[in-house]
């Protein structure tokens, strides 16, 4: 590579988002705006006895009030678990949920509106460990009529692969663990926030902070009864997403009824507390694990069996269902594996897609179980895991095709930077190492609405004025798309990145993408953009060829001038454009990316499969204050194989990112609830570490070149944080000698098991 | 702005507290009063900013003896190399204040009246509907005992634990004239009202006594900034060896002990502490584990006295 690409670039909308000049969903305002407050359930699972809206309607300023009967159509993520409607029909579910909306000429006229709107609830029995949704109820008690058995269970996902319990039950080496973790939430910085408008050509444009414009897209068309074709979704700058955004949402449903009825703009911005009950995080969860090795070490079998507490509808649970087994299956060669997830329903805000989705959890699990057969077995846990790993160009027992693997580069690098070989085990009482490794999907290889076209595809446009337009529908929630767009058209066609300006997420103008969810867009988009980019150029050369006479295969793009080697052509790109576009003008080339045909045959096969995967090793250094159980992490080695870091500066960032919501779900973070009602919506009490609980991070880039990623490249954004969590934990084995089975690793937790050690 | 008021005389504020005859608030900072406005739990329609009074925000120190203006920012006590040679203590209690960012806005005066704090009240309006509302807002009950008659919130002031265990004074003025009186003695043992100052009362000034010849200083919290304590124990020892522990984050109000170390045992401190403390589980810090560490903090301080 000679261009842009493997440069650490900075974003292109760096300058925008710090001057304060991005434009965020809540910044846009139109003429004759209306602006929504929602009534918000005070219950967590009722019967809607009545819903009293004259005072309210009457209420200054109040233009239009909606509730559940007027957009009765359900709708969600997946199309298997559509058991959402925006606003609650005759019950609610979980306390916080939408009751009403109401929009007025004002922020204050909406919810001195929504105070006059009376509501009378008849309660039901309500639901809030996962414990009890497995238990079989009255149907009048179940929190949706679609469940079977009378029992509050989402989805129960299960794959058996040789028998693993069998082997389970004889083997001479064998560790079992029961773990539990808390709820987290994405925490990102800007709140959900939508304006949708209808149009005089009877068309729907909506301004919503969204990873997934085109299922968004989709779910309108299917809620409001319109044509695809009438529908345009455009995602604005976004302030973080981490998944938290990868659904289509309530409040999107309402501003585009509410537009359509009302023939205005309207607009809704949630409070942080709002944001909270909006949740869609990481599920609470409980996991039985066993695991058991030769005497050599090599992992013989793994089985679990694992609760996850989905909250009030299904989001994108049955994927995660999914994925708290499948992706086990790495980065250690298991030939006998199997695990059971039931997804539960309760009465409390609804769970789905976080950063690392489903694994992250599970993940703790093996890594715990395997400190603790290194211990047991009296073996470095490096050299346990190294006994392990899977070899690049594999397979794994639920058929992952794994391509590049950088693993052992991964470990090594730790491994060294932390002096662990002369450190761990060998430091004072109260200071510790410990290690983690982990692995993570490159994109799903299957869509969410199965279907026969592309999972993404992108326009290149060049123009008179030499400028290249790269029109994507993949949606920057700030991990860096938009500029890889941009470095991949300057390195394909050897031009200046200011050459390069992009055009990105609005399904009106730009091509389907499916969305900034399983780690996709640089290995999906990224090969549709240098495809597309690459198109651009051969049309050049092509032109070029013709006029000068020289084969086209012989015309280098560089350094904005475009020659042959021996300078019998040498000509500025100004000039290769004008010669591309005479008696023709502008031209638009496609690329697009399409996964091939992955997986075995078995029901279930699809769930975790990739083109490629990501992996990684992690070493955490701890100090624990034995007397007050207190945990302070001070530093973090990361490696990290993303195959090829097309922009190391943001892998860099996604890396530490990693390490930070790691760090913040391993220690302070938890959705803390008292019968459904959460104790700690604001960003005070919900505790994510601040600058100063964050440790000293040591960040490496593992380059493995995968074959099929664009240059090389796989997945940094979701990966990097599986080994944080569990390094931190063996961390504090090694340092204090208990094991911190329950997440957050709270200093009570700590000191409780000092004490029980003691 | 028709409520915001900067009045920049003490008599000027004064006047206006008594036209608004109770509808008002006070602002020393109000960096914490803002988020009671918007969470509903604060109603009164007028603002009367105290940062405009002149001289409310000087630091002085004359044999040993510190004044300063109750309006000083506790950033300005952090950065001030006099208070640190001599008063220590203080120092800490500012450092751990909030973040550095508020500590620019937030004063002295404002910290030492911070409001009582408890999960189930420190929420906003639509929350507590949700839970049903409690003794210290429009409710009948105490959401955490189950009592009808008792607010457990706590005071979370760690410079009020520093400023006790340096037997400050304040100075405080209101129509009457002028006061002064221990900062310990304002405090209440109740959730709701938790000092016995006047609606319309102005502290002015604090004045630090002694400079200590030991002291010793800790917070307990999830996170090393922002995050109010869940104990906060400040102690020092004067000239004359008698020693000032006080507590704060675990009671309505801070608790002090004061003795002759001569007669102090571990023990009796750990006794009178875990009395004194109304402790109950209005922390989202589990009640076990700060009851805990009330002990682990007294056993450490006790341990520093003799090093």
């Amino acid at each position: 590579m000679t261009g842009a690409i493997g440069k650490p670039t900075p974003y292109i909308d760096a300058v925008q988002k710090v001057t304060g000049q991005a434009m965020y969903a809540d910044d846009y305002k139109f003429p004759n705006m209306v602006y929504v407050s929602c009534l918000r359930s005070t219950e967590s699972h009722a019967k809607i006895k009545s819903l009293e809206l004259k005072k309210a309607e009457a209420s200054p300023g109040v233009v239009a009030i909606v509730t559940g009967k007027d957009i009765p159509v359900p709708f969600g993520v997946l199309s298997i678990s559509r058991d959402e409607t925006a606003m609650a029909i005759e019950k609610v579910r979980y306390q916080g949920e939408i009751v009403a909306a109401v929009a007025a000429e004002t922020i204050e006229a909406a919810e001195a509106g929504v105070k006059l709107i009376n509501v009378e609830y008849e309660p039901l029995t309500e639901f809030f460990t996962p414990q009890d949704s497995l238990k079989t109820c009255t149907p009048d008690e179940q929190i949706h009529a679609h469940t079977k058995d009378h029992k509050n269970i989402h989805k129960t996902a299960e794959l058996r692969f040789n028998e693993p319990e069998k082997e389970l039950e004889t083997a001479k080496h064998k560790q079992t663990g029961n773990f539990k973790f808390a709820g987290v939430t994405h925490g990102f910085t800007e709140p959900h926030s939508a304006v949708a408008m209808w149009n005089g050509d009877e068309t729907l444009t909506i301004i919503s902070a969204t990873q997934v414009p085109h299922y968004l897209q989709k779910n309108l068309s299917k809620v409001l009864g319109l044509p695809l074709h009438k529908i345009q979704v455009k995602k604005p700058v976004l302030g973080g997403g981490f998944g938290g955004k990868s659904d289509p949402f309530p409040h999107e449903m309402i501003v585009s009824f509410l537009s359509k009825k009302i023939k205005r703009p309207v607009k809704c911005t949630f409070s942080r507390e709002e944001v909270f009950i909006t949740h869609h995080g990481r599920h609470p969860t409980e996991i039985n694990m066993s695991l058991s090795c030769d005497d050599g070490g090599k992992i013989t079998a793994l089985d679990a069996d694992i609760i996850i507490d989905g909250g009030a509808y299904g989001s994108f649970g049955v994927v995660t269902s999914y994925y708290n087994g499948v992706l086990l299956q790495g980065p250690y060669l298991i030939d006998k594996f199997g695990f059971r997830t039931r997804r539960t329903y309760t009465n409390k805000h609804q769970c789905g897609a976080m950063r690392g989705h489903g694994a992250v959890n599970p993940r703790y699990a093996v890594e715990t179980l395997l400190d603790m057969m290194a211990h047991d077995m009296e073996m470095d846990p490096c050299d346990l895991r190294e006994k392990n790993f899977l070899s690049d160009h594999s397979s794994t027992v639920g058929e992952f095709r794994i391509t590049s693997n950088g693993i052992r580069d991964c470990i090594a690098a730790v491994r060294k930077k932390s002096d662990w070989d002369n450190r761990y085990g060998n430091l004072p009482y109260g200071h510790g190492l410990g290690v983690a490794c982990g692995f993570f999907i490159s994109g799903s290889a299957l869509p969410i609405l199965w279907n026969r076209y592309p999972q993404t595809v992108v326009h290149a446009k060049l123009d008179f004025d030499g400028r290249i337009v790269m029109f994507s529908g993949a949606s920057d929630i700030g991990q860096g798309s938009d500029t890889m767009l941009v470095q991949i058209a300057a390195e394909e066609l050897g031009i200046p990145m200011d050459f390069v300006q992009v055009e990105v997420s609005d399904t009106k103008t730009t091509p389907v993408d499916l969305g900034s969810y399983s780690s996709r867009v640089t290995f999906m988009v990224g090969n549709a953009a240098k495809s597309a980019a690459s198109n651009i150029r051969r049309e050049m050369a092509k032109a070029i060829s013709k006029e000068k006479d020289t084969p086209a295969e012989n015309i280098t793009f560089k350094n904005g001038r475009i020659f042959t080697n021996d300078k019998s052509l040498d000509i500025s790109w100004e000039e290769g454009v004008e010669m591309a576009m005479a008696g023709r003008g502008a031209f638009v080339e496609s690329g697009f990316y399409i996964s091939p045909k992955l997986g075995g045959n078995f029901k279930g096969a699809g769930a975790g499969l990739s083109p490629s995967y990501s992996f990684g090793a992690f070493i955490s250094e701890v100090e624990v204050n034995p007397k007050t159980g207190e945990t302070n992490v001070i530093k973090v080695w990361g490696a990290h194989d993303c195959g090829k870091a097309l922009n190391p500066l943001a892998v860099e960032g996604q890396i530490e990112g990693s390490i930070h919501m790691g760090l913040g779900q391993t220690m302070s973070e938890e959705m803390r609830y008292k019968n459904g009602q959460q104790l700690n919506a604001n960003f005070f009490d919900y505790r994510i570490p601040s600058s100063l609980d964050t440790p000293d991070m040591d960040v490496t880039i593992i380059e493995s070149n995968d074959p099929e990623g664009p240059y090389g490249a796989k997945e940094a954004g979701e990966g990097p944080i599986h080994p944080v969590l569990p390094s931190i934990g063996n961390a504090v084995f090694d340092a204090v000698g208990v094991r911190m089975m329950e997440l957050p690793i709270t200093p009570d937790k700590v000191l409780k098991k000092i004490k029980e050690n003691a | 702005m028709e409520y915001y008021h900067s009045p920049d005389s003490i008599k000027d504020a004064l006047s206006m507290a008594r036209e608004f005859d109770g509808n008002f608030i006070y602002f020393a900072g109000g960096t914490d009063v803002q988020i009671y406005r918007k969470q509903k739990l604060e109603k009164n329609e007028h603002i009367i900013d105290l940062k405009s009074i002149h001289d409310l925000n000087s630091i002085s120190i004359k044999d040993e003896v510190l004044s300063l203006g109750a309006m000083t920012p506790l950033d300005d006590i952090i950065k001030s190399k006099e208070i640190l040679k001599f008063f220590p203590v203080l120092v800490e209690a500012a450092k751990s204040v909030a973040t550095p960012v508020i500590r620019k806005t937030a004063t002295i005066g404002g910290n030492l009246l911070v409001r009582n704090r408890c999960t189930f009240y420190n929420q906003s309006q639509e929350w507590r509907n949700g839970v049903g509302s409690c003794l210290r807002d429009v409710g009948d009950i105490c959401q955490v005992t189950g009592g009808k008659n008792d607010c457990f919130s706590r005071n979370v002031s760690d410079t009020a634990a520093a400023l006790i265990a340096l037997n400050a004074e304040i100075t405080l003025i209101n129509s009457n004239g002028m006061t002064q009186k221990p900062i310990k003695d304002i405090y209440l043992p109740c959730g709701i009202k938790f000092h016995d100052l006047d609606n319309e009362i102005i502290l002015t000034q604090i004045r630090v006594p002694f400079s200590p010849k030991k002291w010793w200083y800790k917070k307990l919290r999830m996170r090393k900034t922002l995050d109010f304590t869940s104990l906060t124990i400040a102690a020092t020892i004067d000239n004359q060896d008698i020693a000032r522990i006080c507590l704060n984050g675990v009671s309505m109000t801070p608790i002090l002990i004061e003795e002759p170390i001569e007669t102090l045992t571990l023990e009796s401190l750990i006794k009178q502490a875990r009395k004194n403390c109304k402790t109950v589980d209005n922390d989202l810090m589990p009640l076990k584990y700060r009851r805990e560490m009330i002990n682990v903090y007294l056993e450490e301080f006790w341990n520093s006295i003799y090093i």
